[in-house]
């Protein structure tokens, strides 16, 4: 069978077994762990088809998702149906990205980083100014929530982001990312159009974390309204595509995978000591496996030749 | 013949039933008690909010154990009393694992109540949970008034919020000497939603009580020059100075008014300056201070004495954070209203607390129908390293002090 045809096949049948899922499942406690898992591989795939395919590392996403959130959350809770709040909330993440990330990305390196920080950093302020209060929803929206309906919200919006995202890192599109990340000046000479794949990059993901951040606003029950503009957004996601592995499709869902588990496993059993054990677990796979966990077997792989061949091996450094 | 035995057999059915139904284990008459009742809270252990989560879990521990102590909570249901477990989970800070946190405490571990967080960021998650899963929350902390306009049922706070500490502010400078009592208010309103509130109330209160409010200046939460809103409010010639500001920010106000040499008679931060370790951070530049005044070791509410014996023992050394006396409350709170509800269920416990009429370790404990606590008012200074009551409707408070001008303090 063709690695495409296999890949796809494995994914519907991921999918069927996650749509099924909630017919299993009836604990609040799994569906909000299982939501959770959903938003940040959605905001970590987000974030790597920008930093790790195309290389443009950005630091400030909580603005596209906390925009995001805003735009839909009002529009929701404003009589606006649902679906089309949180497709506007993906429209108002590209809008910013048009605004502002674009004249960004002329920015290189540790400047673009920065630049978009900053981003993030003004978006937490003046929506804190702007809107010091909290979010409710109201008591009709209360009575009617379901928690399985937001399980499938959040499913359909990581599906839709992983199949975007595989086919365009998959193709011509892709290839030009990466020249891009490789080497800017030299994809530029063999005349890749560099700020195109750029652009595409970062509308594609200010969309998905647009749209994630829809998910938040109609998740969450009660939050005051900076909360999603809060820098955890811009990290975590960052955090999550390191842990898995960089510039790789699987990556990002196996450092969300990691990261949700490891965190509640030590959270529920270690007390007041588990974010130290979990900043540990994180430095030694940083230290030991710097292409994420994705990058495991070539590690073992390369700690079995360098046995049988006495020390000469393939590297496993960074990439 | 035949309807003697038939007779004989029924009453022989009946019995048996009647023995099956009253003694069998289980049977209708007792139903089975359970070993623990557990309550649950999802707390900041770790994080930016620890120090403060720490002490609200220090506060539900000892509670929990005298309670525990005495045999646990009475359940009329059950005939007996039944001991409290407390399931504390840390959220490391973080309001998005407060849901998660609280999801699981409600379908695994299935509490019968929620107990509050000490930041707010993490209640106002948890107070949404709380109305959606149908679990009565008690909270410790929360003092924005505007969480519990929403029309939650679920949600109690005994405790302080911003029209109560406004209205002590007052009360304490209602004290003062007319000759003597300042009265030209300037407000630095931090803007967040509680900032926004306590503007509303201090404007409000100071018209109705013959006091004017001459500045008001805004600062955002992470501000950290305050010269030009510390110059204006000296150029206004205010003598009462308020605020909310966050703990740090209450440090930094008081470091740039002793540069800027202006020294208001009365300094009022009710965030901040409360902190235990705030006498320790500023040394007698946090004298003269107004602030919250929720609870100190030295009310004399009963039980309170016992609270501060057992905790010193627990912890020789570390100073007793005002937020161990709250929570401890809190619990008093849950224990009573359980032991009223006689009975196991979410619901019955939910009305018992909204009927609550108990007397703490923090004083008198109502609720309105908002589930706002009705507590008592009650306002603190630093007096000479040590937080002294200056306004309390239960018992004689100390008489407020005015500040001195900087270049005059010993």
């Amino acid at each position: 069978m063709p690695v495409q045809v296999r890949n796809w096949f494995v994914g519907a049948l991921g999918v069927a077994a996650l749509a099924l899922l909630p017919l299993g499942i009836r604990g609040e406690y799994s569906l909000t762990i299982l939501c959770t898992l959903f938003l940040y591989v959605t905001t970590s795939q987000s974030w790597n088809i920008l930093g790790g395919y195309a290389g443009q590392v950005n630091v400030g996403q909580a603005a596209f998702f906390g925009i995001g959130a805003l735009t839909t959350r009002l529009l929701w809770l404003n009589g606006m149906p649902f679906p089309l709040a949180i497709v506007a909330g993906g429209f108002s993440s590209v809008l910013l990205a048009v605004i502002v990330g674009f004249p960004a990305l002329r920015l290189r390196g540790h400047y673009f980083a920065i630049g978009t920080l900053a981003l993030a950093w003004i978006g937490h302020i003046t929506i804190g100014n702007l809107l010091p209060g909290i979010s409710f929803l109201t008591g009709r929206y209360v009575a009617t929530y379901s928690l399985v309906l937001r399980y499938y919200v959040f499913l359909v919006i990581m599906i839709a982001a992983l199949v975007t995202i595989y086919l365009v890192v998959n193709s011509r599109i892709g290839l030009g990312m990466e020249a891009t990340r490789d080497d800017e000046d030299a994809a530029q000479t063999a005349g890749v159009n560099i700020v195109k794949y750029k652009v595409i990059a970062f509308t594609i993901s200010s969309f998905f974390v647009g749209l994630a951040g829809g998910g938040f606003a109609f998740f969450y029950a009660s939050y005051y309204w900076y909360l999603p503009f809060g820098l955890m957004w811009c990290f975590e996601p960052i955090l999550i595509t390191f842990i898995g592995g960089v510039g790789t499709f699987i990556g990002p869902i196996i450092g969300a995978v990691c990261y949700v588990a490891l965190k509640e496993i030590f959270a529920l059993t270690l007390g007041e000591i588990n974010i130290l054990i979990f900043g540990i677990v994180f430095i030694l796979t940083i230290l030991f496996f710097p292409r994420g966990i994705i990058g495991l077997p070539a590690a073992l792989r390369h700690l079995k030749s360098q046995k049988v061949s006495g020390g000469a091996g393939e590297s496993i450094g960074p990439r | 013949m035949k309807k003697k035995v038939l007779l004989v057999s029924v009453a022989a059915i009946v019995s048996l039933a009647m023995l099956l139904l009253f003694h069998a284990p289980g049977g209708f008459a007792q139903p089975a008690a359970p070993k623990t009742i557990k309550v649950g809270s999802s707390i900041s252990l770790t994080g930016r909010f620890a120090a403060g989560g720490v002490d609200v879990a220090d506060g539900y521990k000892l509670a929990v154990k005298h309670v525990n102590d005495a045999g646990g909570v009475m359940v009329k249901e059950f005939g007996r009393k039944i001991p409290l477990e407390l399931i504390l989970i840390d959220d490391e800070s973080d309001p998005s694992k407060t849901v998660q946190r609280l999801e699981k405490l409600y379908s695994v571990d299935n509490v019968l109540v929620y107990m509050g967080e000490f930041a707010s960021d993490m209640n106002i998650a948890g107070l949404g949970i709380a109305e959606k899963n149908k679990v009565p929350w008690i909270g410790v902390t929360i003092a924005v008034e505007n969480a519990f306009n929403q029309g939650f049922k679920y949600t109690f706070a005994p405790c302080m919020f911003s029209f109560m500490e406004v209205g002590s502010l007052f009360d304490a400078l209602d004290t003062i000497p007319k000759d003597r009592r300042p009265t030209k208010i300037a407000n630095f309103e931090l803007q967040v939603d509680w900032g926004k509130e306590c503007t509303k109330y201090l404007n409000k209160m100071a018209a109705e009580r013959g006091y004017k409010v001459v500045l008001e200046q805004k600062y955002a939460p992470d501000t950290k020059d305050f010269a030009s809103l510390i110059l204006a409010a000296k150029s206004a010639g205010a003598d009462v100075l308020f605020s909310v500001p966050t703990p740090p920010q209450s440090m930094t106000i008081i470091k740039q008014m002793k540069e800027l040499d202006y020294a208001p008679a009365a300094t009022c931060f009710i965030r901040g300056p409360d902190l235990s370790n705030y006498w320790q951070v500023m040394g007698k530049d946090a004298n003269y201070i107004l602030t919250c005044g929720e609870w100190t070791p030295e009310m004399p509410y009963p039980g309170n004495k016992k609270l501060v014996d057992d905790y010193m023992k627990a912890n020789p050394g570390k100073p007793i954070g005002m937020q161990v006396g709250c929570a401890y409350g809190a619990i008093q709170v849950l224990a009573d209203s359980i032991s009223r509800a006689a009975k196991l269920d979410r619901e019955s416990v939910r009305e018992a607390i909204a009927a609550t009429n108990l007397q703490t370790v923090r004083g008198k404990v109502t609720f309105d129908k908002r589930g706002i606590g009705n507590v008592p008012w009650s306002l603190c200074q630093w007096q000479n390293g040590k937080l002294e009551v200056v306004r309390n409707p239960d018992f004689k408070a100390k008489p407020v002090l005015l500040a001195p001008a900087w270049g005059k303090r010993q």
